[in-house]
């Protein structure tokens, strides 16, 4: 059983993350009787979906060894634009077209941006933060606008028992997953990650693909914003304030290399779903106030330590597997990397 | 020729010096959000009345930049600052700077209680506010049977506004006995603050009251009751009391609808109007007092209509 977690957990980087959920889980559903019920379960998924959603947008990025900052930005300027369009014009066809149009643009100018001024991700995008940031409160004079409460049905309803978010996630997912793992997108998205000069060198269209991906990534952040306004009821000028940080944090605890190349959208689900449930074990436990950042810092530094034993394992595993292709008695360490951390290997 | 030159000379001097001897009122805010937006429009209108100009600068939620702004206005030679901070102990190296350069200072909305150099501050009175709110609680509650289960959605831990709109409240309900209360912070999220309510919720399904720190929260609490099944008009059967402090749409068509029972409207204007009074006071060489609060007004149905125009977030 171990041996076949570890094997698990050499080849599926997300495993880990997935262990670390169930283990928090476990505890969790000591602590609190309530934690273990089906309506629980519910909201923790309806509670990481936007999240969630824009996590997967995010692991492309970062799958290319890119960044988005202003993904947060894009989030409260997209929620901005429907809650000002739907006031003016009472049209939700006209919002909904325009509002996922703008996100797509709003990230795929972030690529462009990229690939045309050669500027980091990091910096190209959080001078974009702040045009962006500021373009919604230009447009809404950091006014709250609400939405109808028609629109409650896409963050509150459901279709087949199912509330519409986590559907809407489980298609995003699927999307997702199919792109990295059957479509040539996926094959040119990791190669970038693994090295930009190679794949120009080998004439991938990597521009386009770094553009699409910027693109996608915006796209699914304004399919999250119009969950969160319909779910919060309405525009708030705080709307999407430090996001960014929790979508990211649930890639990396997902399993995606920030360096780029390797990651699943699954890993990123999964994080994003992690992170919901250090909140909701806290507020289940009716905790102090004050130890909240306590523990979600304790909590993740714990599922990082697993991460970097799962990394560790793998490391070690692969060597293990050469040295035995080789027919050597020891691993093999290459040049500048080797197995210095996996000492169980290194011990033989 | 030389006659027009004299008079165009005079009259570039002239001009100077009515530049000159008008006040300029710098005016450093900490970010913009309805609530802040009301208070500074308040400021606008009260140095438009006195013939003041305003430049207004806003930090977008960084201490940094909210220092390098102050700078910047002691720079263009402000006559005043009034100042809601961002962060208490980064602003005072900068406010020093002002002391040195004779500038009055007064902080609004949020308190330097530590500052050498703020001579006067002017916001809200949040104990009072909170304390409103509870009191109405625990009047509703009265004869509530069996343990209360009372939500209360707290604001950031780092403002004083919220954690004394928190004190207050549990001041409020003090007199309500087997009170079970249930802190869900928010860091005034909204979307921390609707994922808060739904787990208190969960582990605690007889919730008798909720309190927002801030009535627009209380949107985010009507998704959570509605998708319950929980969502009851006030006076009807299995209605969750909710009570809320700002002032804000939100909170008012709530409270009209039945959703929410009071809320408490912050005095926005006032404020804003107090502070370049205040700044005008000590430019004057007048003294004034240290601490000067602005208490709310608690609404419910039957009273917020009627004093829609007291009520900063009601549509006009």
């Amino acid at each position: 059983m171990v041996e076949t977690l570890r094997s698990l957990m050499s080849r599926q980087k997300w495993v880990a993350i997935a262990m670390a959920t169930i283990v928090l889980a476990g505890v969790l559903s000591v602590v609190s009787p309530v934690f273990l019920t089906f309506s629980n379960f519910q909201a923790i998924l309806v509670q990481s979906s936007v999240t969630a959603i824009m996590a997967i947008g995010m692991t492309f990025i970062i799958l290319t060894a890119g960044i988005d900052i202003s993904v947060g930005a894009i989030l409260f300027v997209t929620s901005a634009l429907f809650a000002q369009l739907y006031m003016d014009t009472e049209s939700y066809l006209l919002a909904f077209t325009a509002t996922l149009t703008c996100a797509t643009l709003l990230g795929a100018l972030n690529g462009l941006l990229v690939v045309k001024f050669k500027i980091s991700p990091l910096i190209t995008t959080l001078a974009t933060y702040s045009i962006y940031r500021g373009a919604a409160i230009h447009l809404t004079g950091a006014q709250n606008i609400p939405v109808p409460r028609e629109m409650g049905f896409l963050g509150n309803g459901r279709i087949w028992g199912i509330p519409v978010p986590i559907l809407i996630l489980l298609v995003i997912l699927i999307i997702g997953v199919y792109v990295l793992s059957r479509t040539r997108m996926g094959v040119y998205t990791r190669a970038i990650g693994n090295s930009e000069r190679s794949a120009k060198e080998t004439n991938l269209p990597v521009n386009k693909v770094l553009i699409l991906v910027y693109g996608f990534s915006g796209l699914v952040t304004g399919i999250a914003a119009l969950i969160l306004i319909a779910r919060v009821g309405g525009l708030q000028s705080g709307i999407g304030i430090g996001i960014e940080f929790t979508v990211i944090a649930a890639v990396i605890l997902g399993g995606t290399k920030l360096t780029g190349g390797s990651g699943t959208v699954v890993g990123s689900v999964i994080g994003a779903v992690f992170l919901v449930l250090i909140d909701n074990g806290l507020n289940l436990m009716n905790a102090s106030p004050y130890i909240y950042d306590i523990v979600r810092g304790s909590v993740l530094l714990a599922a990082v330590a697993i991460d970097r034993y799962s990394a560790v394992r793998q490391k070690a595993s692969l060597e293990a597997q050469r040295a035995e292709r080789l027919g050597l008695d020891t691993p093999v360490s290459r040049a500048g990397g080797g197995i210095s951390d996996a000492p169980e290997v290194a011990a033989k | 020729m030389k006659k027009i030159f004299g008079a165009v000379l005079a009259g570039a001097m002239m001009t100077a010096s009515a530049v000159y001897a008008e006040i300029t009122i710098g005016l450093s805010v900490d970010q913009l959000f309805e609530s802040r937006v009301a208070v500074n429009n308040g400021i606008k209108a009260e140095a438009s009345d006195r013939g003041y100009e305003v430049i207004e600068v806003v930090a977008d939620g960084d201490a940094q930049q909210q220092n390098a702004q102050i700078q910047s206005l002691i720079a263009q030679g402000v006559d005043a600052i009034l100042v809601c901070a961002v962060d208490q102990n980064t602003i005072e190296r900068a406010l020093l700077a002002a002391k040195k350069a004779n500038i009055p200072v007064v902080a609004y909305d949020r308190d330097l209680p530590d500052s050498r150099v703020v001579q006067a501050f002017v916001g809200p009175d949040s104990l009072i506010d909170g304390r409103l709110a509870g009191e109405y609680t625990a009047q509703v509650l009265a004869d509530y049977e069996g343990e209360i289960t009372i939500v209360e959605l707290i604001g950031a831990l780092n403002d004083q506004n919220g954690i004394d709109r928190s004190k207050g409240f549990r001041e409020g309900i003090a007199a309500l006995e087997n009170v079970n209360l249930i802190e869900v912070p928010t860091d005034w999220d909204s979307a921390r603050a609707l994922s808060g309510t739904q787990n208190a919720f969960q582990a605690n399904p007889d919730v008798a009251a909720v309190f927002a720190a801030t009535d627009t929260h209380i949107p985010a609490v009507e998704t959570v009751l509605a998708d319950l099944g929980k969502l009851v008009p006030k006076g009807e059967e299995g209605h969750v009391v909710i009570t809320g402090v700002n002032g804000s749409n939100d909170g008012y068509q709530a409270v009209l609808s039945g959703t929410a029972d009071a809320f408490v409207v912050m005095g926005t204007e006032a404020t804003g109007r107090k502070a370049v009074d205040l700044a005008a006071k000590i430019m004057a060489g007048e003294s004034v007092d240290r601490l000067n609060y602005v208490g709310g007004n608690l609404y419910t149905a039957a009273d917020a209509e009627a004093n829609k125009a007291k009520i900063w977030g009601a549509p006009k």
